[in-house]
């Protein structure tokens, strides 16, 4: 098994909301409680969950975009939540990030080849000028991008073209991780697949290692070698991808995975669905004990009362429910 | 006995700065009573300019109703004056639209939001109205609903919000209800409440129902019939059990391969329709599919018709469709 490359120990991000009396805050949300997880050179980690989950503050924490309420986020052995500003920065180049919407990430006014040259240009990879260039064209090459893209704006090209920019600006830092954050829910489905083909080529060519955030369990079964699922700031289940999409421990992850629609209406008509009822509470005032208590199909007494700790189910698949 | 709906060869264009945009090129199809039919397509295709045509809703003057006939229950809406047709939108067809937040008043109460369109519509008095409006948010399962009328939008979440927005479509009784992308921006298990709350009122009231989607999965869970749109065409067209089991058309088919599904073992490796979306300002002369085809033969310069492939209920815009066929078998 390869090395680690990012632990996440403990990590919990609380928001204060509205200022209440003499500014003394209102309330606190819970977006992550207490998370944890490893993730090794070149494998693909899910994090997948509804909204509110706390998956993409999650990849923000890594990201160090949000500084963690406590917790160590440890990348390459460096806990990255003791570094200062300056010390960041470096670390940060080889922490790269795509998001799920690349028109509002790239800058209008520039073409794709200064939105490209820029980060060399900054993090001083490459100072030579025509070196610069050879190597705008060599990401453009790698992403599916003709050469005369380099001279075109954000604005001239489909939705799938820019993603593909958005990656081609990631890979410019020679990144080890890079946070995927709903990276082609936003694209449409015949264009989805090019993207997911094309994350999965420059991961073998290039050895990198994905944090894979996104809502698609199918998508997810597809990219990840393991999956974390998360409800309400915390982890409900972690395994490989086989065993969590198999055998699910959770009641939540079963819930989930019943409610994805098959594009196929003869199965779909034998299947038998968990509709889960009510909706996810607000992280403001989660619920006692087990979080997934009051939507759970199977919650007993104690799931109301007592937090089920993230335990190991079976070897390396780890379930947060008592009745696992 | 003639469709609830028949929709003749629709045409719709908007004038951009690029030129102009046949966004529903010549489009036909129907819904009949009770039945419900999905238009599936991705962005740009044309599905939802569809669904405003029908409710005359296209923005003017960029966008404009070129031509055809939208028959509801034998009479044209694109010949009614827009007196008339304020009767027909929210009366006779109720609308669901993908984000409810931007549909629904932020500063009236859920409790009037209900009763407006009934007392306008239906005459009703202001008591009868609120007895109804409680009875309609029971109806769409709504918990606790003598005390939610007095609420807003904003104390709702999406789901509710989106629950709220059926049972304003079928307050006055609607024959129709034209649901646009009614669960895209939810998540996955509300999306699993709603659509199965869909089903279940328009089995139970015998409202036919219009789903435009870009989802599969959706369309082949809750749809009788699906028609499959491309650059503002119709491409394919059949029941649901026929167009999931025998794709006709290399779109379709593309369309069905490019997903990841849960219910096969994983692929190594999945299968794009490859190329860029079709730019409507300049589509290629004949099949707009063809630039991206695996199945290009030299004729596809020339436009295929929607023809019957297969069965006479199956319809497909393809040359090559009795090729694509065998190529499956």
């Amino acid at each position: 098994m390869s090395e680690v490359l990012l632990r996440v120990e403990n990590l919990v991000k609380h928001f204060t909301v509205g200022a209440g009396f003499l500014g003394r805050a209102a309330g606190l949300v819970r977006a992550v409680d207490d998370v944890s997880f490893e993730v090794r050179r070149g494998e693909t980690v899910g994090l997948v969950g509804e909204s509110g989950c706390g998956k993409t503050t999650t990849g923000r924490c890594i990201l160090q975009l949000e500084r963690p309420t406590s917790g160590r986020i440890v990348f390459e052995g460096v806990d990255l939540t003791t570094l200062d500003e300056q010390a960041l920065r470096a670390v940060r180049r080889k922490v790269q990030v795509i998001f799920q919407d690349p028109y509002s990430s790239l800058n209008p006014r520039m073409t794709i080849g200064q939105i490209l040259a820029e980060p060399i240009k900054v993090h001083r990879l490459i100072t030579d000028k025509a070196k610069r260039a050879a190597r705008v064209q060599e990401l453009l090459a790698q992403v599916g991008l003709l050469p005369q893209h380099e001279r075109r704006y954000p604005h001239q090209l489909s939705g799938g073209q820019r993603q593909r920019v958005g990656i081609a600006r990631a890979l410019a830092m020679e990144p080890s991780l890079i946070i995927c954050d709903e990276p082609v829910s936003a694209l449409d489905v015949s264009i989805q697949a090019q993207i997911i083909n094309l994350l999965e080529d420059l991961q073998k060519r290039l050895g990198l290692t994905y944090l894979f955030i996104a809502h698609d369990l199918s998508v997810v079964r597809h990219i990840s070698d393991r999956v974390v699922v998360m409800y309400l700031g915390k982890i409900a289940e972690i395994a490989d991808r086989a065993s969590l999409y198999e055998d699910p421990v959770h009641p939540y992850t079963r819930a989930l995975l019943s409610a994805v629609p098959i594009p196929d209406p003869k199965l779909e008509a034998q299947r038998n669905r968990t509709v889960l009822g009510g909706e996810v509470p607000s992280p403001l005032n989660p619920p006692s004990g087990c979080v997934f208590h009051p939507r759970c199909p199977i919650a007993v007494a104690r799931c109301a009362t007592e937090i089920p700790a993230l335990r190991e189910i079976r070897p390396g698949h780890g379930g947060a429910c008592h009745l696992a | 006995m003639a469709a609830l709906l028949q929709v003749r060869n629709l045409r719709t264009s908007f004038l951009t700065s690029a030129g102009t945009v046949r966004a529903v090129d010549g489009v036909s199809w129907d819904v009949e009573e009770g039945e419900t039919v999905a238009l599936v397509g991705e962005s740009g295709c044309g599905k939802s300019v569809s669904a405003l045509s029908i409710m005359r809703l296209v923005a003017e003057p960029a966008g404009r109703i070129e031509g055809g006939e939208v028959l509801y229950k034998g009479r044209d809406l694109l010949k009614l004056t827009e007196e008339q047709m304020r009767g027909v939108r929210g009366r006779e067809i109720g609308m669901v639209f993908q984000e409810p937040m931007t549909s629904l008043n932020p500063v009236l109460s859920i409790g009037r939001q209900l009763t407006e369109g009934l007392e306008i519509h239906m005459q009703m008095k202001p008591p009868q109205a609120r007895t109804r409006a409680v009875e309609l948010l029971g109806l769409v399962g709504i918990p606790d609903p003598e005390r939610r009328l007095g609420q807003y939008p904003h104390h709702f979440s999406g789901g509710m919000r989106q629950r709220m927005m059926i049972a304003m479509a079928l307050a006055c009784n609607p024959s129709l209800i034209l649901a646009d992308e009614p669960t895209t921006a939810l998540d996955v298990t509300i999306q699993a409440q709603i659509l199965e709350l869909m089903r279940d009122l328009s089995r139970r009231l015998g409202v036919a129902m219009l789903i435009i989607t870009h989802n599969l999965g959706v369309v082949a869970r809750y749809a009788d019939r699906v028609n499959v749109m491309y650059a503002g065409r119709i491409i394919e067209r059949a029941s649901a059990a026929e167009l999931y089991a025998n794709p006709r058309h290399p779109y379709t088919l593309g369309l069905l391969r490019s997903v990841p599904r849960l219910d096969e073992p994983r692929r190594a490796r999945l299968a794009p329709i490859e190329g860029q979306p079709p730019d409507l300002t300049r589509l290629p002369p004949g099949c707009a599919f063809s630039p991206r085809c695996a199945y290009r033969v030299e004729r596809c310069s020339e436009a295929p018709k929607l023809e019957a492939a297969g069965t006479e209920q199956h319809l497909s815009a393809c040359w090559e469709s009795g090729k694509l066929h065998a190529a499956l078998s």
